[in-house]
């Protein structure tokens, strides 16, 4: 499962801001110049990108997989033609570019997500979004990654429980009702007592995030973005 | 932390801390929901269990707070938590084959909750006759596969019927049986709403 991993790469030194504006500046360049050159130099960055944080594209394809079947289908559907001559490769040109483009994104986003612990791109979303609203979505973000782990294994337990008790004979209207009722009344026990937890430990408005500070390393990749949208609107 | 510092604590009020909660939670069910696949006669896509997990956020936690269980979904899944598909995340998977669907699931919510609830004040869905959570869960699904479809013509260039072939159709089997899922669930009486 791709996930934060600790490590000293380059791209964990960097700031998160930075990560997230290279992020958005690569996708805007690629959009505007899903071209053969456009997307060779596409390739060379996010070859750059992955170097930079120390992973291995084939490991990271293998965890795409599925990602990648579903990228692929474009072309194989545009070459399909309804009458004679029932194929035409050419037609498969730009969706194969556009599938390319998808492909090159994601591993640029699987950088960020290695390298990247969830208390910085807390910080991140409260710099990028003031206000309460910020911090509202930074607690609200935060949450999701601790209890994600809870969730999943309620729903699973469940879908254990329901299978053992000749769950795969029901209809699958009836297991999918069981499963979806269970979990929902699991989420609305913890509610409870998640609440009064956060409340027993006076949640604030003013929590302590980690300091954001761009550093040397960042400015390299604050150039590298800046030329990226530069390029995109040119 | 001097004495004079404790006065500045804003304590977050109690009732948003509840709705943060659910909110967050729901976002998380999503995530738990998106890796749960049943197989379904007659279809060659299996199922998720991710967009009746939408449905329910929409319809139990109303416009508001269920658009903002799937606005949190999308960001905490953009930033690295494993919460999409095939426990994918990234800002690439947003701007990949699922991405029209995925930035479709806040404004299905909203919808939703909209047709449901009739305005922002909350009433018990299990209230609510079957035409209206029909309404309501019909015209999200609607809006979900529209952008989930032009998603896939602009981010991957599929012909129209190519993405509506393989974006929409093969999916319609699947979505009406989670369509009256949700509402067996809400009319059950089994839950409410915390």
């Amino acid at each position: 499962m791709l996930s934060y991993a600790p490590g000293s790469s380059v791209a964990h030194r960097l700031d998160p801001r930075t990560k997230l504006f290279v992020q958005i500046a690569i996708a805007i360049a690629a959009f505007a110049h899903t071209t053969p050159r456009g997307l060779l130099i596409l390739t060379a960055i996010t070859g750059i990108v992955l170097v930079s944080a120390d992973l291995d594209p084939r490991g990271v394809l293998r965890e795409l997989r599925w990602l990648l079947v579903l990228t692929t289908m474009g072309p194989v559907f545009s070459v399909l033609v309804f009458g004679p001559p029932w194929i035409d490769l050419y037609r498969a040109i730009d969706p194969a570019m556009a599938s390319y483009r998808v492909l090159c994104l994601l591993l640029v986003s699987v950088a960020y997500v290695r390298t990247t612990p969830v208390r910085d791109s807390r910080a991140a979303i409260e710099w990028f979004i003031p206000g309460r609203l910020g911090r509202g979505l930074g607690l609200g973000v935060g949450l999701v990654f601790r209890l994600l782990p809870v969730l999943l294994a309620d729903v699973s337990r469940l879908r254990m429980a329901i299978d053992a008790r000749a769950g795969t004979q029901r209809p699958l209207h009836d297991r999918i009702r069981r499963l979806t009722l269970g979990s929902l009344r699991r989420l609305f026990d913890r509610v409870e007592t998640l609440t009064m937890a956060l409340q027993a430990r006076c949640l604030s408005w003013n929590p302590t995030t980690p300091p954001l500070g761009f550093e040397v390393i960042d400015w390299p990749a604050l150039v590298l973005a800046f030329g990226l949208l530069g390029w995109a609107v040119v | 932390m001097t004495a004079s510092d404790s006065s500045q604590v804003d304590l977050v009020g109690a009732e948003l801390t509840r709705n943060i909660v659910r909110a967050a939670l729901f976002a998380a069910l999503l995530g738990a929901f998106s890796q749960v696949s049943f197989s379904i006669p007659f279809s060659p896509a299996p199922i998720t269990l991710q967009l009746l997990g939408v449905y329910l956020a929409g319809i139990l936690l109303g416009p508001v707070w269920g658009g903002g269980a799937c606005v949190l979904y999308l960001l905490a899944g953009a930033l690295g938590a494993p919460v999409f598909a095939e426990r994918a995340s990234g800002l690439g998977v947003m701007v990949g084959p699922t991405g029209g669907y995925l930035f479709a699931m806040p404004i299905a919510a909203v919808i939703i909750g909209m047709i449901v609830h009739g305005n922002t004040s909350l009433v018990d869905p299990s209230q609510r006759g079957v035409g209206r959570l029909l309404a309501g869960l019909i015209s999200g699904t609607v809006v979900i596969y529209t952008c989930g479809v032009v998603g896939m013509m602009v981010l991957l260039d599929f012909t129209v019927q190519g993405a509506i072939t393989a974006g929409a159709l093969v999916f319609l089997p699947g979505e009406a049986l989670k369509i009256a899922a949700a509402i067996g669930i809400v009319r059950s009486d089994a839950i409410t709403a915390a």
